[in-house]
């Protein structure tokens, strides 16, 4: 997407498409609206998608009756109704959901370990293995993302798992890229200067010094690129290159509400819908965690 | 910063071949060159550019070699018997090390030919030769749109920042920008082609046959790929008018002159911020390229994405190396015509100094 732009977006992003009107009102939680309306929404979200199922009984995902197939929206019990062969559109929206978080918290979770780790000890090391590693790592970042992703699922297998490996290797060099653009700046400030000076060896210096000022940039960069990666599954799956369809997923369900897009809309759009809210939550998250703490300069 | 010496033995081998004609004539040729940083510059970068084209396709080719399956099966089916498919890979020469088949092929696209498909014989070239110009139409259709719509908009709004438009727009932007390619496709379908039928949701008609039936059918998928460009490039464009209006000394200047703010927002600021766009632009056209396979796909549009797809699928090497030939190709070239742009829109940035 845009974010795509990836896409994926996450690509060049430029700081300056998520800096918003610098008008500032009201005072103490009111200013923070832009961080909590997305936050509460998203921490809803999931605590539909993961702790619902729990709590309250919901129909299967998959394995519907025939007998109920075709329900329209609002029948008892199925509240977005049925599709085709009778599996529950919200059952199925809420497991889809948790598949989809699970991709992204895996995804983000290796990209800021890893293409963390490799963006700082790029930045640390300095000389020939920086330049190395970065422009390797621009080689990945310059190839179109959706096609690297599909054919590494190719490759390996379509499955949830096998998406989060090729997924990552789109999400580890956008973060360490990210990662070390903040430690080069960091790395020049006086106070790491002076703790070299006294001593201290590099990893001291990047656990003390670097890491914890990088790290809000890189938690915003990581709810940025979770909504690039809730798009590229999205797409991948909807081409039938991820989740494979009995398997829940976004992508899948509006794969499969396409072939009856004139007759029954709703099974459309309810997973478009979703999907497009959850994107715009995690990116307007992401503007108000940068408006709030910066990105390092 | 390049010496000249440095700069002229490195382009010895163009020299050459451009210096065939005789001395004199060489010797002006040389004399024109060597006197023309931008000239200097393009020949540079495209003797830059051929080792990494051939890096991608080699990179291309190792993938594709490391996917299970091979186009014998594949083009086959899971029908075929085993002696079907062995016959189909000796035909094909797959039998053959993969270094051979890569240095057969690359040989081959020095001496000018991108192989055939293993699909069907085809020559590559002439696939790409009728499915580049569809790609072609709607990456530009695409982008006249998305310039047309974020252009005007971010200026709007970089006019009274926190105005009533301002506000809208960035709230408008940040739903394009979220929304995914594939499903403002598939809204668009629904919307125009399922209820309200104006335009066809598939299918294409060649430009030669009839240009109106043509940008039907390319309006849908165009507006899919503009409109969340456009998200992105409304607030890329207004972020640097405003940070242009707020901060830059030649706007207190041109305010001091008793310029308008419109005026001084259209012929300076816009004019300042253009360089950082046509940046951004040129670097995302790979990624363009992307929203293209995805939009192809949906709108069965037989271009570029579509074909490079399928050739993946079908494990066709000489078909997909041969793509991902050309594009590299186009993007190092967009990225050359980005830097040449500089010197038009910027008179202090005319190659010589701080090319490259």
């Amino acid at each position: 997407m845009a974010a795509l732009l990836s896409e994926t977006e996450t690509q060049i992003l430029p700081e300056a498409v998520l800096e918003e009107i610098p008008v500032r009102r009201g005072r103490g939680w009111v200013r923070s609206l832009d961080i909590y309306i997305p936050g509460v929404f998203l921490l809803a979200l999931l605590f539909v998608c993961f702790i619902w199922p729990y709590l309250y009984t919901i129909p299967p995902p998959v394995g519907g009756s025939i007998l109920d197939a075709g329900l329209p929206v609002g029948s008892p019990g199925h509240i977005f109704g049925t599709t085709a062969v009778g599996n529950d559109v919200m059952s199925r929206l809420i497991y889809g959901g948790r598949t989809s978080f699970e991709i992204v918290f895996a995804v983000q979770g290796l990209g800021l370990a890893v293409g963390g780790l490799i963006g700082v000890m790029a930045a640390m090391m300095r000389g020939v293995a920086e330049t190395v590693a970065m422009r390797l790592l621009d080689v990945i970042i310059a190839f179109p993302a959706f096609v690297l992703v599909v054919v590494i699922v190719l490759g390996l297998g379509a499955s949830e798992i096998n998406l989060i490996w090729a997924l990552a290797v789109i999400s580890v060099p956008t973060f360490a890229r990210v990662a070390r653009a903040g430690a080069v700046t960091v790395r020049e400030r006086t106070y790491v200067v002076a703790a070299e000076l006294s001593g201290s060896k590099r990893w001291q210096i990047a656990l003390r010094h670097v890491v914890p000022n990088i790290i809000t940039s890189l938690l915003t960069f990581a709810v940025l690129g979770a909504g690039v990666v809730v798009i590229l599954e999205a797409t991948v799956s909807y081409f039938g290159y991820g989740i494979p369809p009995p398997g829940p997923s976004w992508g899948n369900m509006i794969a499969t509400g396409q072939t009856t897009m004139s007759a029954r809309p709703s099974l459309l759009l309810i997973p478009c819908i979703t999907l497009l809210i959850t994107v715009i939550a995690l990116n307007t998250l992401s503007e108000g965690m940068r408006r709030r703490w910066g990105a390092v300069r | 910063m390049i010496a000249p010496s440095r700069g002229a033995g490195g382009n010895d081998p163009s020299r050459a071949a451009g210096g065939d004609k005789g001395d004199g004539s060489g010797l002006r040729w040389w004399a024109a060159f060597s006197s023309s940083p931008t000239l200097r510059l393009v020949v540079r970068r495209i003797l830059v550019a051929i080792p990494v084209m051939v890096g991608v396709t080699f990179l291309t080719a190792v993938l594709l070699n490391l996917l299970p399956g091979d186009a014998a099966s594949a083009l086959l089916g899971a029908d075929a018997t085993p002696q079907e498919v062995h016959q189909l890979y000796l035909k094909l020469h797959l039998n053959e090390p993969f270094f051979v088949r890569y240095w057969q092929w690359i040989v081959g696209v020095f001496h000018g030919h991108l192989g055939a498909s293993l699909q069907n014989g085809q020559p590559v070239a002439q696939i790409i030769g009728q499915r580049l110009p569809i790609t072609f139409e709607l990456i530009v259709f695409a982008s006249i749109v998305m310039l047309l719509i974020s252009i005007p908009l971010a200026m709007l709004c970089a006019r009274r920042p926190g105005g009533v438009v301002d506000r809208i727009t960035m709230v408008l932007s940040m739903g394009f920008l979220s929304v995914p390619q594939f499903v403002l496709g598939l809204i668009f379908v629904l919307v125009f082609a399922v209820i309200f039928r104006v335009f066809p949701a598939l299918g294409y008609t060649p430009i030669t046959q009839s240009v109106g039936e043509n940008l039907r059918d390319f309006t849908l998928p165009a507006f899919s790929i503009a409109l969340p460009l456009a998200g992105f490039y409304v607030r890329l464009l207004r972020a640097d008018l405003i940070e242009q209006m707020e901060s830059q000394d030649y706007v207190v200047t041109a305010r001091a002159k008793g310029f308008g703010s419109w005026y001084i927002l259209t012929r300076h600021a816009f004019r300042n911020s253009l360089i950082g766009f046509v940046t951004i632009f040129g670097l995302n056209v790979a990624t363009l390229f992307a929203y293209t396979v995805i939009v192809e796909e949906i709108f069965g549009l037989p271009g570029l994405g579509y074909a490079l797809i399928n050739g993946v699928g079908d494990r066709d090497a000489p078909l997909v190396q041969g793509i991902v030939l050309v594009l590299a190709g186009i993007v190092v070239i967009v990225n050359l015509l980005t830097d040449l742009t500089y010197g038009v829109i910027d008179p202090r940035v005319r190659y010589g100094r701080s090319a490259v």
